[in-house]
């Protein structure tokens, strides 16, 4: 009888709490957007996994001892696996548009408003019963603003590890939503003669420039910015492998299996953090609405700017390519050109908005760079 | 309440440093760019090979002007006689 209640006593059902229960159903949430509803399904489907795996009870996953204990502070408190993410990133993007277009950078800079408005947000969410988040935990919520899944994940692990679980969820999930939510925002911001406009041509780019590109950047974090230097070395370092055109073998694998074997544990690393205590609270509502409304100041800052710009510069601009300035590479790009399109069916802005594009993934990383130096220490 | 306003203006001094430090960064960018990269852009312009050697081939192939007449009519007659065996119009 004895072993009969033993065994009883190590089963799943004689220790499941309703926490495990619901943050499991949390993670078949997540799996359910993978792969019935395509969203971001290469990080989704294994943090799904993950929280669920986690939320196991008796196994352990995330005690010491546990597997996703290891990956979680090997990869991710460590900060490594978002960094190999980023030099993947870096390898698979190219600057070409960005290089023959200087001034989106400008936009780039301009979406990145999205991220230092919501720190005033998460401030003032404090009024509301049950949270409380410090000026460490609103810069951390704050980035998801950036639209840059790797930035988002590192500087949470640095400023905020318990909330990171909710912010990677939210960065994700609004990432995915991106065609959802940037064409209502876009299309209020502008009018239809503005969505017409049709932009110059850019110029060839020669290959010199995309070499010395990545370096001159590096050297200018290093100047003003060390914090950044981690996010930027490394994204810089999968650029010049890429166009360096000399290590081809080692760009490809930067941006095919290692950031492919990196994704897989990435998303357990994170998924390992949705656990019940640190999940189900009021917090987590507080971030995950105030992730929809810095993606939405950085969509709307980004038109805005274009707008400007438009106005004074003497080659036109297509305000739409401003909302591409919210990294979310090259999905919001696809968006600016999907509602240029509607607007007049022979406005390709495709290349146009990739320039604003890559400049929102290094705003992103200054700004991450920038929450570093000035909470971080 | 104190602490709360004071965060506020930590939040606020953050947004307004955040800002000024990325236009500024990126501004800079904007500026090596156009000079530095323009320049070296015009120093070093990518050598243009490959595509000289392409287009003489295939207008070799392609342009009529470069095959025998006697090809042409040896090629035409055949036709000719074709269409009138098979009864095309086309």
């Amino acid at each position: 009888m004895d072993s009969l209640t033993k065994l009883w006593l190590s089963t799943g059902l004689a220790n499941f709490e309703l926490g495990q229960v619901v943050m499991m159903l949390v993670g078949c949430g997540l799996l359910y957007l993978a792969i019935a509803r395509n969203f971001e399904p290469l990080l989704l489907l294994p943090m799904g996994f993950g929280a669920i795996l986690t939320n196991i009870p008796v196994a352990g996953f995330s005690e010491a001892g546990g597997l996703l204990h290891y990956i979680y502070y090997a990869g991710i408190d460590t900060g490594i696996f978002p960094l190999i993410i980023f030099m993947g990133v870096g390898a698979m993007t190219d600057f070409g548009a960005l290089i023959a277009n200087p001034k989106t950078l400008l936009l780039g800079a301009a979406a990145q408003f999205g991220i230092f408005a919501t720190l005033f947000g998460a401030i003032a969410l404090n009024y509301v019963p049950g949270i409380e988040f410090t000026l460490k935990d609103a810069s951390a919520i704050a980035i998801i603003g950036g639209a840059d899944g790797p930035t988002a994940i590192f500087l949470a692990s640095k400023l905020a590890p318990e909330l990171l679980g909710a912010i990677a969820v939210a960065a994700y999930s609004y990432m995915a939503l991106v065609p959802i939510i940037q064409p209502p925002i876009m299309r209020a911001l502008t009018t239809e003669e503005e969505r017409k406009i049709e932009m110059k041509q850019l110029r060839p780019v020669t290959k010199i420039e995309k070499i010395i590109f990545p370096l001159g950047v590096l050297m200018m974090t290093i100047f003003f910015l060390p914090s950044a230097t981690p996010l930027v070395g490394m994204f810089c370092l999968g650029n010049l492998m890429r166009e360096s055109g000399v290590v081809d073998r080692l760009s490809t694998t930067a941006q095919n299996e290692l950031i492919n074997i990196t994704t897989i544990f990435l998303g357990l690393g994170v998924g390992s953090k949705l656990s019940a205590e640190a999940f189900l609270n009021v917090e987590t509502l507080g971030i995950l609405a105030l992730g929809a409304v810095a993606f939405s100041i950085g969509t709307a800052s980004g038109v805005l700017m274009a707008k400007t710009m438009n106005k004074l510069s003497k080659d036109p601009i297509n305000p739409l390519i401003g909302a591409a300035g919210v990294s979310a590479v090259p999905m919001a790009a696809r968006v600016a050109n999907k509602v240029g399109l509607e607007a007049n069916p022979h406005n390709f802005l495709l290349m146009h908005a990739m320039g604003p594009n890559v400049a929102g993934v290094l705003g992103s990383a200054v700004a991450a760079g920038i929450l570093l130096a000035l909470v971080g220490g | 309440m104190d602490n709360m306003q004071q965060q506020f203006i930590e939040a606020g001094t953050l947004m307004l440093a955040g800002m000024v430090f990325v236009f500024a960064f990126l501004g800079v960018l904007i500026i090596f760019i156009n000079t530095v990269l323009a320049r070296l852009a015009i120093k070093f312009p990518d050598p243009i090979v490959v595509p000289h050697s392409r287009p003489n081939k295939k207008s070799k192939s392609t342009t009529s002007g470069d095959i025998s007449p006697a090809v042409v009519a040896a090629i035409s007659g055949a036709v000719k006689r074709y269409r009138s065996q098979h009864g095309q119009d086309k």
